[in-house]
C-alpha cells in the first residue's frame, strides 16, 4: 500500500492520455463517412476482444480458442437484459460483463486448473457447438437470434448525428474504459503474478502463488472482457444470433491477437485494425479476381489463416517484437 | 427393449467413427504434444478427394483407399513442412507454449478455405456403399442398416491393423518409443523426427477413413467435420489423451451415450450432452479412465 501515492501520477498521466485519445477519435469520427464510422465501431469492438485474449494467453499463458463463444454469452446476456427488463443501455452492458464473468468462472473452474490442450479443446468445443446451444433454448431466439436495439442517439446531438456515429461513440467510450482498466490490471500485482505463472508455474507456486486460483481469475477477467466485446458487437449489428459469433470469429480473434503481439496490450489496436481491414482487402481482391460467390466467402478466411500461420512461425511474439529486436542491435559479446 | 438394442447398435456404429478420429488425435498428441485441431481439416481434404474418386468411379471403396492415401500424404506433409519449421522457429518468448496449438488452428482455417475455394460450399453426399435401409426385425424395420454393419467392420479391421502395427512390428515399437521418451529413443538409434512424421501420416490416414465413413450416411461440406473433431476430442479426453485403447473405449461410450440422448430426448440436446460429458470428465477424472495414478504431463 505504501507505493500507492507514488503510483498515482502515472495513473493520472494515463487517464490524461486516454481522454486525449478519446477526443482525437471523436474528432476523426466527425470527419469520415458512414462506412468508416461503422468500421471504427467494429475496431473498438475487436480492441476489447483482443485485449481479453492478450490478458489470457499473453499474460497467464492459457489458450482459449472459443472467445467467440464468450462474446456470445455477453451478447445474449445484454440482449436479454435490454429486451426483458427494458433497462438502460449501460446496465445491459454491465450485465454482459457479469454474465460472461460468471460463465467464465464456471468454465474456468472446470478447465483452467488443467493446462493447454484441455482448455483449448474445451473452448473450441464450445465455439463449435454454440449454434446447437442457441437453438436449444427458446428464449435465445434460435437461428435468427434476438434483436438488440440501443435506440436512437439522444436528440440534443442534433439531426446530423447518425445511428452509426452513436454506435461509434458508445463503443469507443467502452473500449477506452476497458483498455484503461485492463492496462491497470496487467501492471498490477495480478498481471505480474500471471506472467510469473506463464513463465514457470512451479516457481510461482514456490513463491506462494495459488496458481490454479490465479488461472481461474485470469480466465474470468478475460471472459468478462470478451462478454463486453460481444455486447458491443451485438449493438453494432443490432442483433444477437449464433451466426454472428461463428467459429470464424474465434479464429479471427486468435489471429488478431497473434498479430498484435500476444503479450502487448497497445498492440491490440493494430490487431483490431488488421481484422477490420481484412474483409475490405478480401473484397477488393475478390472483385479483381472475378466476383465468384466462393471467393467472397472463403477469401477472408484464407487471408486470416495465412497471416496466422506466417506470424506464428516467423513472429510468434508479434511483428512488433521482431521490429524491436531489429532496432535494438545485439551488443557484441 | 427393441429400441434399447437398436440404440445400442447405432451408437456402436457412431462411436466407432468417433474412435477413429480420437485415435488420430491421440497419435499426434503422444508424439508431438499438440492436440491437432487441423485434423478436422486434414480429414475433410482427404474426404473431398475420396469423394471425387468415389463419385467418378462409382466405387466407394476406391474412394476410401484414395482418402486414406491422401490423408497419409497430407498428414506427413503437415508435419514435415509445417510442424518442423514451427518448432525450429518458435522456441522462446511468451508465445512459445501456445504457438503449436494456434498454428494447427491456422492450418484448419487454411485447409477449409482451400477446400471451399476448390469445391465450393454446397452440401454434397456420397452414394453409400451399402443399403441404408434398416434391417427388418419381426414386423417393422429398425434404423440399423447394412451400412452400419460395414462401418463397424471397417473400423474393426483398421483398429486390429493398428494394434498389430503398434504391438508386433519394429515400426510400432519405434513409434511407441519415440512418443514415450524421444531422447532415449534417439540414443537407441531411432530416427525420431522421421518416426514422428510417420505417426502423423498414420493419423492422417485414419482421419481420412473417419471422414469418409461419416460422410457415407451424411452430407459433406467444408464445415461438416467440425463436430466429428469435437466428439473425437471428447472421446480422447475420456481416454486420457495418451491411451489409444482408452480413447476407443471413450469413443464407444460417447457414441452410445449420445445416441441414447438422440433417440430418447431429442436431436438438439446431443451436443450439450457431449459437452457435459467433457466437463464432467475434466472435473471428476481429468486424467481419463485409463490413468494409472500418474500425473499428467504437459
Amino acid at each position: 500500500m505504501e507505493s500507492w501515492p507514488r503510483a498515482r501520477p502515472a495513473v493520472r498521466k494515463k487517464i490524461a492520455l486516454f481522454i486525449l485519445l478519446g477526443w482525437v477519435l471523436l474528432i476523426i469520427g466527425d470527419r469520415v463517412d458512414e462506412l468508416r464510422v461503422y468500421q471504427g465501431a467494429q475496431m473498438a469492438m475487436y480492441t476489447i476482444a483482443l485485449a481479453s485474449i492478450v490478458l489470457l494467453t499473453g499474460y497467464s499463458g492459457q489458450v482459449s480458442l472459443g472467445n467467440g463463444a464468450m462474446m456470445a454469452v455477453g451478447g445474449y446476456g445484454a440482449a436479454l437484459t435490454l429486451n426483458n427488463l427494458g433497462s438502460p443501455i449501460w446496465f445491459a452492458f454491465l450485465m454482459a460483463v457479469v454474465c460472461a464473468a460468471l460463465f467464465g468462472a464456471l468454465l474456468g473452474t472446470a478447465a483452467a486448473r488443467l493446462s493447454g490442450p484441455y482448455l483449448a479443446g474445451t473452448t473450441l468445443a464450445l465455439a463449435v457447438g454454440l449454434p446447437a446451444i442457441a437453438n436449444q433454448f427458446k428464449f435465445l431466439g434460435g437461428e435468427p437470434g434476438l434483436l438488440f436495439d440501443v435506440g436512437f442517439p439522444p436528440e440534443r446531438f442534433g439531426e446530423e448525428f447518425t445511428q452509426y456515429k452513436w454506435f461509434f461513440w458508445i463503443s469507443t467510450f467502452i473500449a477506452l474504459i476497458a483498455l484503461f482498466m485492463t492496462s491497470n490490471i496487467l501492471s498490477s500485482r495480478f498481471g505480474r503474478t500471471w506472467r510469473g505463472i506463464r513463465g514457470h508455474s512451479l516457481a510461482a507456486e514456490l513463491c506462494g502463488v495459488h496458481s490454479s486460483r490465479m488461472k481461474i481469475l485470469a480466465f474470468t477477467v478475460s471472459s468478462a472482457l470478451a462478454g463486453l466485446a460481444g455486447a458491443v458487437l451485438a449493438m453494432n449489428i443490432s442483433l444477437v444470433a449464433p451466426g454472428a459469433y461463428a467459429l470464424s470469429l474465434s479464429f479471427a480473434l486468435v489471429t488478431g491477437a497473434v498479430l498484435a503481439g500476444i503479450s502487448s496490450l497497445p498492440g491490440v489496436v493494430f490487431g483490431a485494425f488488421i481484422l477490420v481491414a481484412i474483409p475490405e482487402i478480401a473484397d477488393a481482391l475478390a472483385g479483381r479476381l472475378g466476383d465468384a460467390d466462393k471467393l467472397n466467402h472463403y477469401l477472408p478466411g484464407l487471408i486470416v489463416s495465412i497471416l496466422l500461420i506466417l506470424s506464428v512461425i516467423y513472429a510468434p511474439n508479434g511483428p512488433g517484437e521482431n521490429l524491436r529486436k531489429h532496432l535494438r542491435k545485439k551488443p557484441a559479446r | 427393449m427393441q429400441k434399447v438394442i437398436e440404440t445400442l447398435l447405432i451408437g456402436l456404429s457412431t462411436g466407432s467413427i468417433y474412435a477413429l478420429m480420437s485415435i488420430a488425435l491421440v497419435l499426434v498428441w503422444r508424439s508431438t504434444r499438440v492436440v491437432n485441431f487441423a485434423q478436422a481439416g486434414q480429414a475433410m481434404l482427404s474426404t473431398y478427394i475420396g469423394f471425387e474418386i468415389a463419385s467418378r468411379s462409382e466405387i466407394f471403396w476406391l474412394g476410401l483407399v484414395f482418402a486414406i492415401a491422401a490423408g497419409a500424404l497430407v498428414g506427413a506433409g503437415v508435419d514435415y513442412f509445417f510442424m518442423r519449421v514451427l518448432f525450429k522457429h518458435a522456441t522462446s518468448g511468451p508465445a512459445a507454449v501456445v504457438a503449436p496449438v494456434i498454428a494447427t488452428l491456422g492450418l484448419l482455417g487454411l485447409i477449409r478455405s482451400i477446400v471451399g475455394l476448390t469445391w465450393g460450399g454446397e452440401f454434397r453426399s456420397i452414394k453409400a456403399p451399402a443399403s441404408t435401409d434398416g434391417f427388418t426385425v419381426g414386423d417393422g424395420t429398425i434404423p440399423f442398416s447394412t451400412l452400419d454393419v460395414l462401418i463397424i467392420a471397417t473400423v474393426s479391421i483398421i483398429l486390429i491393423a493398428l494394434a498389430l502395427l503398434f504391438q508386433r512390428t519394429n515400426l510400432g515399437l519405434a513409434l511407441r518409443a519415440s512418443a514415450y521418451a524421444p531422447e532415449i529413443a534417439q540414443l537407441a538409434g531411432i530416427r525420431t523426427a522421421r518416426t514422428r512424421t510417420i505417426g502423423w501420416s498414420i493419423a492422417g490416414g485414419v482421419g481420412g477413413v473417419a471422414g469418409m465413413l461419416v460422410t457415407s450416411n451424411n452430407f459433406l461440406s467444408p464445415y461438416s467435420l467440425d463436430l466429428l473433431l469435437v466428439f473425437g476430442f471428447i472421446a480422447a479426453v475420456i481416454g486420457g489423451l495418451e491411451s489409444m485403447a482408452g480413447s476407443v473405449i471413450g469413443a464407444l461410450v460417447l457414441g452410445i451415450g449420445l445416441t441414447f440422448i438422440l433417440n430418447y430426448v431429442g436431436t438438439s440436446l446431443v451436443f450439450i450432452g457431449g459437452f457435459s460429458v467433457l466437463i464432467l470428465v475434466l472435473l471428476i477424472k481429468p486424467d481419463g479412465i485409463m490413468a494409472k495414478g500418474k500425473a499428467r504431463r504437459a
